[in-house]
Protein backbone atom coordinates (compact mmCIF):
# COMPACT_ATOMS: atom_id res chain seq x y z
CA UNK A 1 0.00 0.00 0.00
CA UNK A 2 2.79 2.46 0.82
CA UNK A 3 4.25 1.97 -2.65
CA UNK A 4 0.87 2.59 -4.22
CA UNK A 5 0.63 5.76 -2.18
CA UNK A 6 4.06 6.89 -3.35
CA UNK A 7 3.23 6.20 -6.96
CA UNK A 8 -0.04 8.07 -6.71
CA UNK A 9 1.56 11.01 -4.99
CA UNK A 10 3.99 11.17 -7.90
CA UNK A 11 1.16 11.31 -10.38
CA UNK A 12 -1.33 13.32 -8.38
CA UNK A 13 0.05 16.74 -9.19
CA UNK A 14 -2.34 18.06 -11.76
CA UNK A 15 -6.01 17.22 -11.64
CA UNK A 16 -7.52 18.09 -15.02
CA UNK A 17 -11.25 18.59 -15.54
CA UNK A 18 -12.48 15.98 -18.03
CA UNK A 19 -14.45 17.17 -21.08
CA UNK A 20 -18.06 18.18 -20.34
CA UNK A 21 -20.84 15.59 -20.60
CA UNK A 22 -18.85 12.87 -18.86
CA UNK A 23 -21.13 12.68 -15.84
CA UNK A 24 -24.31 12.09 -17.86
CA UNK A 25 -22.50 9.58 -20.09
CA UNK A 26 -21.25 7.72 -17.01
CA UNK A 27 -24.70 7.49 -15.42
CA UNK A 28 -26.16 6.07 -18.66
CA UNK A 29 -23.35 3.51 -19.01
CA UNK A 30 -23.54 2.54 -15.34
CA UNK A 31 -27.30 1.97 -15.42
CA UNK A 32 -26.85 -0.40 -18.37
CA UNK A 33 -24.14 -2.35 -16.54
CA UNK A 34 -26.06 -2.76 -13.26
CA UNK A 35 -29.57 -1.46 -12.75
CA UNK A 36 -29.85 1.26 -10.10
CA UNK A 37 -32.31 0.68 -7.25
CA UNK A 38 -35.90 0.86 -8.51
CA UNK A 39 -37.52 4.26 -8.19
CA UNK A 40 -40.19 3.74 -5.53
CA UNK A 41 -42.10 5.14 -2.54
CA UNK A 42 -39.91 5.97 0.46
CA UNK A 43 -41.15 3.10 2.67
CA UNK A 44 -40.14 0.54 0.00
CA UNK A 45 -36.60 1.93 -0.43
CA UNK A 46 -34.96 -0.55 1.98
CA UNK A 47 -36.28 -3.33 -0.25
CA UNK A 48 -35.20 -1.64 -3.52
CA UNK A 49 -31.76 -1.05 -1.99
CA UNK A 50 -31.30 -4.66 -0.86
CA UNK A 51 -32.36 -5.91 -4.30
CA UNK A 52 -29.70 -3.67 -5.89
CA UNK A 53 -27.15 -4.98 -3.37
CA UNK A 54 -27.98 -8.59 -4.28
CA UNK A 55 -27.43 -7.65 -7.91
CA UNK A 56 -24.04 -6.17 -6.96
CA UNK A 57 -23.01 -9.39 -5.23
CA UNK A 58 -24.18 -11.33 -8.27
CA UNK A 59 -21.98 -9.14 -10.50
CA UNK A 60 -18.91 -10.26 -8.56
CA UNK A 61 -20.01 -13.87 -8.04
CA UNK A 62 -18.02 -16.57 -9.80
CA UNK A 63 -18.92 -19.84 -8.07
CA UNK A 64 -22.29 -20.33 -9.74
CA UNK A 65 -22.60 -24.04 -8.96
CA UNK A 66 -21.65 -23.93 -5.30
CA UNK A 67 -24.34 -24.58 -2.69
CA UNK A 68 -24.95 -21.34 -0.82
CA UNK A 69 -27.74 -22.13 1.65
CA UNK A 70 -30.54 -24.72 2.02
CA UNK A 71 -28.67 -26.85 -0.53
CA UNK A 72 -29.40 -24.20 -3.20
CA UNK A 73 -26.90 -22.76 -5.65
CA UNK A 74 -27.20 -19.21 -6.94
CA UNK A 75 -29.89 -19.87 -9.56
CA UNK A 76 -32.06 -21.75 -7.04
CA UNK A 77 -31.56 -19.03 -4.45
CA UNK A 78 -32.70 -16.40 -6.96
CA UNK A 79 -35.66 -18.67 -7.82
CA UNK A 80 -36.59 -18.76 -4.15
CA UNK A 81 -36.41 -14.96 -3.82
CA UNK A 82 -38.48 -14.58 -7.01
CA UNK A 83 -41.03 -17.03 -5.60
CA UNK A 84 -41.54 -15.14 -2.34
CA UNK A 85 -41.44 -11.71 -4.00
CA UNK A 86 -44.08 -13.04 -6.41
CA UNK A 87 -46.42 -14.06 -3.58
CA UNK A 88 -46.27 -10.52 -2.16
CA UNK A 89 -46.66 -9.10 -5.68
CA UNK A 90 -49.82 -11.17 -6.19
CA UNK A 91 -51.21 -9.99 -2.84
CA UNK A 92 -50.76 -6.31 -3.75
CA UNK A 93 -51.98 -6.75 -7.33
CA UNK A 94 -48.55 -6.35 -9.01
CA UNK A 95 -47.49 -8.39 -12.07
CA UNK A 96 -46.25 -11.89 -11.19
CA UNK A 97 -43.35 -13.38 -13.16
CA UNK A 98 -43.05 -17.08 -13.92
CA UNK A 99 -45.81 -19.69 -14.02
CA UNK A 100 -49.23 -18.81 -12.51
CA UNK A 101 -49.42 -19.15 -8.71
CA UNK A 102 -51.31 -22.30 -7.73
CA UNK A 103 -50.53 -22.33 -4.03
CA UNK A 104 -49.89 -19.28 -1.79
CA UNK A 105 -47.13 -21.09 0.10
CA UNK A 106 -43.43 -20.27 0.01
CA UNK A 107 -41.89 -23.71 -0.53
CA UNK A 108 -44.50 -24.86 -3.08
CA UNK A 109 -43.97 -21.64 -5.03
CA UNK A 110 -40.19 -22.05 -4.71
CA UNK A 111 -40.44 -25.57 -6.18
CA UNK A 112 -42.55 -24.22 -9.07
CA UNK A 113 -39.97 -21.50 -9.78
CA UNK A 114 -37.09 -23.97 -9.56
CA UNK A 115 -38.80 -26.18 -12.14
CA UNK A 116 -39.46 -23.14 -14.33
CA UNK A 117 -35.89 -21.76 -14.15
CA UNK A 118 -34.03 -25.06 -14.51
CA UNK A 119 -33.98 -24.96 -18.31
CA UNK A 120 -33.00 -21.27 -18.40
CA UNK A 121 -29.58 -19.68 -18.04
CA UNK A 122 -28.48 -18.12 -14.78
CA UNK A 123 -28.44 -14.70 -16.45
CA UNK A 124 -32.06 -15.18 -17.56
CA UNK A 125 -33.00 -16.14 -14.00
CA UNK A 126 -31.19 -13.07 -12.71
CA UNK A 127 -33.18 -10.87 -15.09
CA UNK A 128 -36.51 -12.48 -14.10
CA UNK A 129 -35.74 -12.08 -10.40
CA UNK A 130 -34.81 -8.45 -10.89
CA UNK A 131 -37.84 -7.77 -13.11
CA UNK A 132 -40.13 -9.27 -10.46
CA UNK A 133 -38.55 -7.22 -7.67
CA UNK A 134 -38.67 -3.98 -9.67
CA UNK A 135 -42.28 -4.65 -10.76
CA UNK A 136 -43.22 -5.07 -7.10
CA UNK A 137 -41.46 -1.80 -6.19
CA UNK A 138 -43.20 0.13 -8.96
CA UNK A 139 -46.63 -1.31 -8.08
CA UNK A 140 -46.38 0.10 -4.55
CA UNK A 141 -46.66 3.70 -5.80
CA UNK A 142 -50.32 4.03 -4.83
CA UNK A 143 -50.46 1.35 -2.12
CA UNK A 144 -51.42 1.95 1.50
CA UNK A 145 -48.57 0.54 3.64
CA UNK A 146 -50.99 -0.03 6.54
CA UNK A 147 -53.39 -2.28 4.59
CA UNK A 148 -53.18 -5.83 5.96
CA UNK A 149 -52.62 -8.56 3.37
CA UNK A 150 -51.81 -12.27 3.45
CA UNK A 151 -48.85 -13.48 1.44
CA UNK A 152 -47.26 -16.89 1.80
CA UNK A 153 -49.47 -17.54 4.83
CA UNK A 154 -48.16 -14.48 6.66
CA UNK A 155 -50.74 -11.82 7.59
CA UNK A 156 -49.09 -8.41 7.92
CA UNK A 157 -49.52 -4.82 6.70
CA UNK A 158 -48.13 -4.20 3.19
CA UNK A 159 -45.33 -2.04 4.62
CA UNK A 160 -44.14 -4.85 6.89
CA UNK A 161 -44.43 -7.43 4.10
CA UNK A 162 -42.07 -5.30 2.00
CA UNK A 163 -39.65 -4.83 4.92
CA UNK A 164 -39.78 -8.60 5.37
CA UNK A 165 -38.79 -8.99 1.70
CA UNK A 166 -35.95 -6.48 2.27
CA UNK A 167 -34.75 -8.46 5.28
CA UNK A 168 -34.83 -11.82 3.50
CA UNK A 169 -33.11 -10.40 0.41
CA UNK A 170 -30.41 -8.91 2.66
CA UNK A 171 -29.88 -12.19 4.50
CA UNK A 172 -29.55 -14.22 1.30
CA UNK A 173 -27.27 -11.54 -0.17
CA UNK A 174 -25.13 -11.98 2.92
CA UNK A 175 -25.22 -15.79 2.45
CA UNK A 176 -24.04 -15.35 -1.16
CA UNK A 177 -21.32 -12.85 -0.22
CA UNK A 178 -19.98 -15.20 2.47
CA UNK A 179 -20.00 -18.09 0.01
CA UNK A 180 -18.07 -15.96 -2.50
CA UNK A 181 -15.63 -14.60 0.07
CA UNK A 182 -16.92 -11.05 -0.51
CA UNK A 183 -17.23 -8.41 2.19
CA UNK A 184 -20.83 -7.10 2.04
CA UNK A 185 -21.13 -3.65 3.65
CA UNK A 186 -24.09 -3.07 5.97
CA UNK A 187 -27.09 -1.21 4.52
CA UNK A 188 -27.19 2.57 4.86
CA UNK A 189 -28.74 3.81 8.11
CA UNK A 190 -31.84 4.96 6.19
CA UNK A 191 -32.36 1.41 4.93
CA UNK A 192 -31.39 -0.41 8.09
CA UNK A 193 -33.50 1.60 10.53
CA UNK A 194 -36.92 0.43 9.19
CA UNK A 195 -35.71 -3.19 9.02
CA UNK A 196 -34.42 -2.96 12.60
CA UNK A 197 -37.77 -1.47 13.62
CA UNK A 198 -39.61 -4.40 12.03
CA UNK A 199 -37.35 -6.86 13.87
CA UNK A 200 -37.91 -4.99 17.14
CA UNK A 201 -41.70 -5.18 16.67
CA UNK A 202 -41.50 -8.88 15.76
CA UNK A 203 -39.86 -9.85 19.07
CA UNK A 204 -43.18 -10.56 20.91
CA UNK A 205 -44.36 -12.67 17.95
CA UNK A 206 -41.22 -14.81 18.08
CA UNK A 207 -41.84 -15.40 21.80
CA UNK A 208 -45.49 -16.29 21.17
CA UNK A 209 -44.69 -18.65 18.30
CA UNK A 210 -42.11 -20.41 20.49
CA UNK A 211 -44.76 -21.02 23.16
CA UNK A 212 -43.07 -18.65 25.57
CA UNK A 213 -45.49 -17.14 28.10
CA UNK A 214 -43.76 -13.93 29.06
CA UNK A 215 -46.80 -12.46 30.83
CA UNK A 216 -47.51 -8.74 30.95
CA UNK A 217 -43.89 -7.71 31.01
CA UNK A 218 -41.87 -5.51 28.72
CA UNK A 219 -38.37 -5.18 27.35
CA UNK A 220 -36.17 -2.25 26.47
CA UNK A 221 -34.27 -2.94 23.26
CA UNK A 222 -31.29 -0.74 22.44
CA UNK A 223 -29.84 -1.28 18.99
CA UNK A 224 -26.45 0.31 18.42
CA UNK A 225 -24.60 1.46 15.31
CA UNK A 226 -25.98 3.13 12.18
CA UNK A 227 -29.72 2.44 11.85
CA UNK A 228 -30.11 1.67 15.55
CA UNK A 229 -32.49 3.11 18.15
CA UNK A 230 -34.20 2.50 21.46
CA UNK A 231 -37.51 0.60 21.77
CA UNK A 232 -40.00 -0.20 24.53
CA UNK A 233 -41.50 -3.59 23.66
CA UNK A 234 -44.46 -5.02 25.66
CA UNK A 235 -44.36 -8.81 25.32
CA UNK A 236 -48.16 -9.16 25.29
CA UNK A 237 -48.92 -9.40 21.57
CA UNK A 238 -51.98 -7.19 22.01
CA UNK A 239 -49.79 -4.22 22.97
CA UNK A 240 -47.61 -2.24 20.58
CA UNK A 241 -43.88 -1.51 20.65
CA UNK A 242 -42.81 2.15 20.50
CA UNK A 243 -39.85 4.36 21.28
CA UNK A 244 -38.39 3.84 24.77
CA UNK A 245 -39.31 6.68 27.13
CA UNK A 246 -37.92 5.63 30.48
CA UNK A 247 -40.53 2.95 31.29
CA UNK A 248 -39.74 0.31 33.87
CA UNK A 249 -38.90 -3.00 32.18
CA UNK A 250 -38.17 -6.61 33.16
CA UNK A 251 -35.19 -6.76 30.86
CA UNK A 252 -32.87 -4.49 28.87
CA UNK A 253 -31.24 -5.89 25.76
CA UNK A 254 -28.40 -4.25 23.87
CA UNK A 255 -27.11 -5.40 20.49
CA UNK A 256 -25.70 -4.06 17.23
CA UNK A 257 -28.61 -3.20 14.89
CA UNK A 258 -27.40 -5.31 11.95
CA UNK A 259 -26.48 -8.26 14.18
CA UNK A 260 -29.88 -8.15 15.88
CA UNK A 261 -31.63 -8.33 12.49
CA UNK A 262 -29.41 -11.28 11.57
CA UNK A 263 -30.36 -13.10 14.79
CA UNK A 264 -34.05 -12.82 13.82
CA UNK A 265 -33.09 -13.89 10.31
CA UNK A 266 -31.51 -17.08 11.66
CA UNK A 267 -27.91 -15.96 11.02
CA UNK A 268 -27.03 -15.05 14.57
CA UNK A 269 -25.13 -18.07 15.84
CA UNK A 270 -22.38 -16.63 17.97
CA UNK A 271 -24.00 -13.20 18.39
CA UNK A 272 -24.88 -12.77 22.04
CA UNK A 273 -27.06 -9.98 23.39
CA UNK A 274 -25.93 -7.92 26.32
CA UNK A 275 -28.78 -8.36 28.81
CA UNK A 276 -29.58 -6.62 32.06
CA UNK A 277 -32.49 -7.82 34.19
CA UNK A 278 -34.24 -11.20 34.23
CA UNK A 279 -31.58 -13.64 32.90
CA UNK A 280 -34.09 -16.48 32.27
CA UNK A 281 -36.29 -14.19 30.13
CA UNK A 282 -33.20 -13.01 28.27
CA UNK A 283 -32.19 -16.60 27.44
CA UNK A 284 -35.74 -17.54 26.40
CA UNK A 285 -36.13 -14.52 24.10
CA UNK A 286 -32.73 -15.10 22.53
CA UNK A 287 -33.58 -18.76 21.87
CA UNK A 288 -37.00 -17.85 20.42
CA UNK A 289 -35.77 -14.97 18.22
CA UNK A 290 -34.92 -16.94 15.02
CA UNK A 291 -38.27 -18.80 14.96
CA UNK A 292 -39.65 -16.74 12.04
CA UNK A 293 -36.58 -17.37 9.90
CA UNK A 294 -37.09 -20.08 7.35
CA UNK A 295 -35.66 -20.68 3.93
CA UNK B 1 -19.09 11.90 3.44
CA UNK B 2 -16.80 9.03 4.25
CA UNK B 3 -15.78 6.12 2.04
CA UNK B 4 -17.92 3.62 3.95
CA UNK B 5 -21.09 5.59 3.30
CA UNK B 6 -20.26 6.13 -0.39
CA UNK B 7 -19.59 2.43 -0.72
CA UNK B 8 -22.86 1.46 0.99
CA UNK B 9 -24.83 3.85 -1.21
CA UNK B 10 -23.27 2.50 -4.39
CA UNK B 11 -23.88 -1.11 -3.30
CA UNK B 12 -27.53 -0.11 -2.62
CA UNK B 13 -27.84 1.08 -6.21
CA UNK B 14 -27.96 4.81 -5.41
CA UNK B 15 -27.07 6.54 -8.71
CA UNK B 16 -26.69 9.93 -7.05
CA UNK B 17 -23.76 8.54 -5.05
CA UNK B 18 -22.02 7.63 -8.33
CA UNK B 19 -22.65 11.16 -9.64
CA UNK B 20 -21.13 12.64 -6.48
CA UNK B 21 -18.09 10.38 -6.80
CA UNK B 22 -17.65 11.54 -10.39
CA UNK B 23 -17.79 15.18 -9.27
CA UNK B 24 -15.25 14.47 -6.58
CA UNK B 25 -12.69 12.27 -8.34
CA UNK B 26 -13.06 12.62 -12.12
CA UNK B 27 -10.45 15.41 -12.41
CA UNK B 28 -7.97 13.36 -10.39
CA UNK B 29 -8.49 10.25 -12.55
CA UNK B 30 -8.60 12.13 -15.84
CA UNK B 31 -5.47 14.13 -14.98
CA UNK B 32 -3.69 10.95 -13.98
CA UNK B 33 -4.73 9.04 -17.09
CA UNK B 34 -3.84 12.02 -19.30
CA UNK B 35 -0.39 12.24 -17.78
CA UNK B 36 0.34 8.58 -18.41
CA UNK B 37 -1.32 8.15 -21.82
CA UNK B 38 -0.90 11.70 -23.23
CA UNK B 39 -4.09 10.94 -25.14
CA UNK B 40 -7.30 12.84 -24.32
CA UNK B 41 -9.65 10.28 -25.83
CA UNK B 42 -7.97 7.38 -24.05
CA UNK B 43 -7.88 9.31 -20.77
CA UNK B 44 -11.58 10.06 -20.98
CA UNK B 45 -12.40 6.41 -21.77
CA UNK B 46 -10.27 5.21 -18.87
CA UNK B 47 -11.94 7.66 -16.47
CA UNK B 48 -15.39 6.47 -17.56
CA UNK B 49 -14.42 2.82 -17.35
CA UNK B 50 -12.98 3.08 -13.84
CA UNK B 51 -16.19 4.59 -12.47
CA UNK B 52 -18.47 2.26 -14.44
CA UNK B 53 -16.59 -0.82 -13.23
CA UNK B 54 -16.75 0.40 -9.65
CA UNK B 55 -20.52 0.84 -10.04
CA UNK B 56 -20.99 -2.58 -11.63
CA UNK B 57 -18.85 -4.48 -9.11
CA UNK B 58 -18.58 -2.32 -6.00
CA UNK B 59 -17.57 -5.30 -3.87
CA UNK B 60 -14.19 -5.24 -5.62
CA UNK B 61 -13.45 -2.39 -3.21
CA UNK B 62 -13.01 -3.11 0.48
CA UNK B 63 -12.98 0.07 2.59
CA UNK B 64 -11.10 -1.68 5.38
CA UNK B 65 -8.10 -2.05 3.07
CA UNK B 66 -7.62 1.52 1.90
CA UNK B 67 -9.29 4.71 0.76
CA UNK B 68 -11.66 4.91 -2.18
CA UNK B 69 -9.54 7.68 -3.66
CA UNK B 70 -6.44 5.48 -3.71
CA UNK B 71 -8.43 2.51 -5.01
CA UNK B 72 -9.91 4.44 -7.95
CA UNK B 73 -6.61 6.15 -8.74
CA UNK B 74 -4.73 2.85 -8.62
CA UNK B 75 -7.17 1.22 -11.04
CA UNK B 76 -6.99 4.27 -13.34
CA UNK B 77 -3.21 4.15 -13.23
CA UNK B 78 -3.08 0.45 -14.07
CA UNK B 79 -5.48 0.86 -16.96
CA UNK B 80 -3.46 3.82 -18.25
CA UNK B 81 -0.24 1.82 -18.14
CA UNK B 82 -1.99 -1.08 -19.88
CA UNK B 83 -3.19 1.31 -22.57
CA UNK B 84 0.31 2.69 -23.16
CA UNK B 85 1.81 -0.80 -23.30
CA UNK B 86 -0.75 -2.11 -25.77
CA UNK B 87 -0.19 0.98 -27.93
CA UNK B 88 3.55 0.31 -27.79
CA UNK B 89 3.03 -3.32 -28.69
CA UNK B 90 0.85 -2.29 -31.59
CA UNK B 91 3.43 0.17 -32.94
CA UNK B 92 6.42 -2.08 -32.38
CA UNK B 93 4.44 -5.05 -33.64
CA UNK B 94 3.84 -3.37 -37.01
CA UNK B 95 7.55 -2.82 -37.53
CA UNK B 96 9.12 -5.92 -36.10
CA UNK B 97 6.53 -8.53 -35.22
CA UNK B 98 8.89 -11.16 -33.84
CA UNK B 99 11.68 -9.16 -32.33
CA UNK B 100 9.76 -7.63 -29.45
CA UNK B 101 7.14 -10.24 -28.81
CA UNK B 102 5.90 -10.31 -25.23
CA UNK B 103 3.60 -12.63 -23.37
CA UNK B 104 0.02 -11.77 -24.32
CA UNK B 105 -1.64 -11.53 -20.99
CA UNK B 106 0.71 -10.00 -18.51
CA UNK B 107 -0.72 -10.70 -15.09
CA UNK B 108 -1.65 -7.55 -13.19
CA UNK B 109 0.71 -8.64 -10.47
CA UNK B 110 3.59 -8.79 -12.94
CA UNK B 111 2.84 -5.30 -14.17
CA UNK B 112 2.63 -4.06 -10.61
CA UNK B 113 5.89 -5.76 -9.69
CA UNK B 114 7.54 -4.10 -12.67
CA UNK B 115 6.30 -0.69 -11.52
CA UNK B 116 7.42 -1.34 -7.99
CA UNK B 117 10.89 -2.18 -9.31
CA UNK B 118 11.06 1.04 -11.33
CA UNK B 119 10.08 3.12 -8.33
CA UNK B 120 12.57 1.33 -6.14
CA UNK B 121 15.41 1.99 -8.58
CA UNK B 122 14.44 5.65 -8.78
CA UNK B 123 14.41 5.89 -4.97
CA UNK B 124 17.86 4.30 -4.76
CA UNK B 125 19.12 6.91 -7.21
CA UNK B 126 18.13 9.83 -4.95
CA UNK B 127 20.69 11.77 -2.90
CA UNK B 128 21.04 10.37 0.62
CA UNK B 129 19.08 13.13 2.45
CA UNK B 130 16.12 12.75 0.11
CA UNK B 131 16.23 8.98 0.00
CA UNK B 132 16.08 8.85 3.78
CA UNK B 133 12.82 10.82 4.04
CA UNK B 134 11.15 8.85 1.24
CA UNK B 135 12.09 5.54 2.79
CA UNK B 136 10.74 6.60 6.17
CA UNK B 137 7.53 8.12 4.80
CA UNK B 138 6.57 5.52 2.25
CA UNK B 139 8.34 2.28 2.96
CA UNK B 140 8.24 2.87 6.72
CA UNK B 141 4.71 4.31 6.71
CA UNK B 142 5.68 7.35 8.86
CA UNK B 143 3.80 10.64 8.84
CA UNK B 144 5.58 13.91 7.99
CA UNK B 145 5.72 14.73 11.69
CA UNK B 146 7.22 11.36 12.63
CA UNK B 147 9.82 11.71 9.88
CA UNK B 148 10.80 15.13 11.25
CA UNK B 149 11.20 13.78 14.80
CA UNK B 150 13.14 10.73 13.63
CA UNK B 151 15.78 12.61 11.65
CA UNK B 152 15.81 15.60 13.98
CA UNK B 153 14.73 18.39 11.62
CA UNK B 154 11.82 20.86 11.80
CA UNK B 155 8.53 19.62 10.38
CA UNK B 156 8.65 22.16 7.54
CA UNK B 157 12.08 20.88 6.48
CA UNK B 158 10.85 17.27 6.43
CA UNK B 159 7.87 18.31 4.33
CA UNK B 160 9.92 20.26 1.80
CA UNK B 161 12.47 17.45 1.52
CA UNK B 162 9.71 14.95 0.82
CA UNK B 163 8.21 17.29 -1.75
CA UNK B 164 11.61 17.80 -3.42
CA UNK B 165 12.23 14.04 -3.41
CA UNK B 166 8.82 13.40 -5.01
CA UNK B 167 9.57 15.95 -7.72
CA UNK B 168 12.91 14.28 -8.47
CA UNK B 169 11.26 10.86 -8.57
CA UNK B 170 8.54 12.12 -10.88
CA UNK B 171 11.18 13.51 -13.26
CA UNK B 172 13.16 10.27 -13.25
CA UNK B 173 10.10 8.10 -13.80
CA UNK B 174 8.72 10.37 -16.52
CA UNK B 175 12.05 10.21 -18.38
CA UNK B 176 11.80 6.45 -18.37
CA UNK B 177 8.10 6.35 -19.11
CA UNK B 178 6.88 6.44 -22.70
Amino acid sequence: MSLDRLYLDLLDEAPVAPPPGGRARLLATAAARRRPAADCVSWARPYAGRVAAMDAVFASATAWDVEIVEGWHLQELLGHLTAKDGLVAAAVGAPVHGPPITDDEAMARTAALHAHERSRSLLETRRSWRDQADALCHALAGADPARVITAGGLRLPVGDQILGRALETWIHTHDTAVSEGLNLPRPTAAELRPMADLCARLLPMTALLSGLDAGDRSVRLTLTGDGGGDWHIPLLPTKRAAGYEGQEVALSIRADAAEYCFVLGGRGAGHEWEAEGDPALAADLRAAAPVLSGP
Amino acid sequence: MDDHLFHRRVVSGDESALGELYDRFSALLYGLALKVTRDRVAAEDITQEVFATFWERPLGFDPSRGSLRTFLATVAHRRSVDHVRSEERRRVGALAPRLFERPHDLEEGVVAADEVERVREAVVGLPESLRQVIELAYYGGRTYREVAVEIGVPEGTAKSRIRLALRRLAETLNEEAP
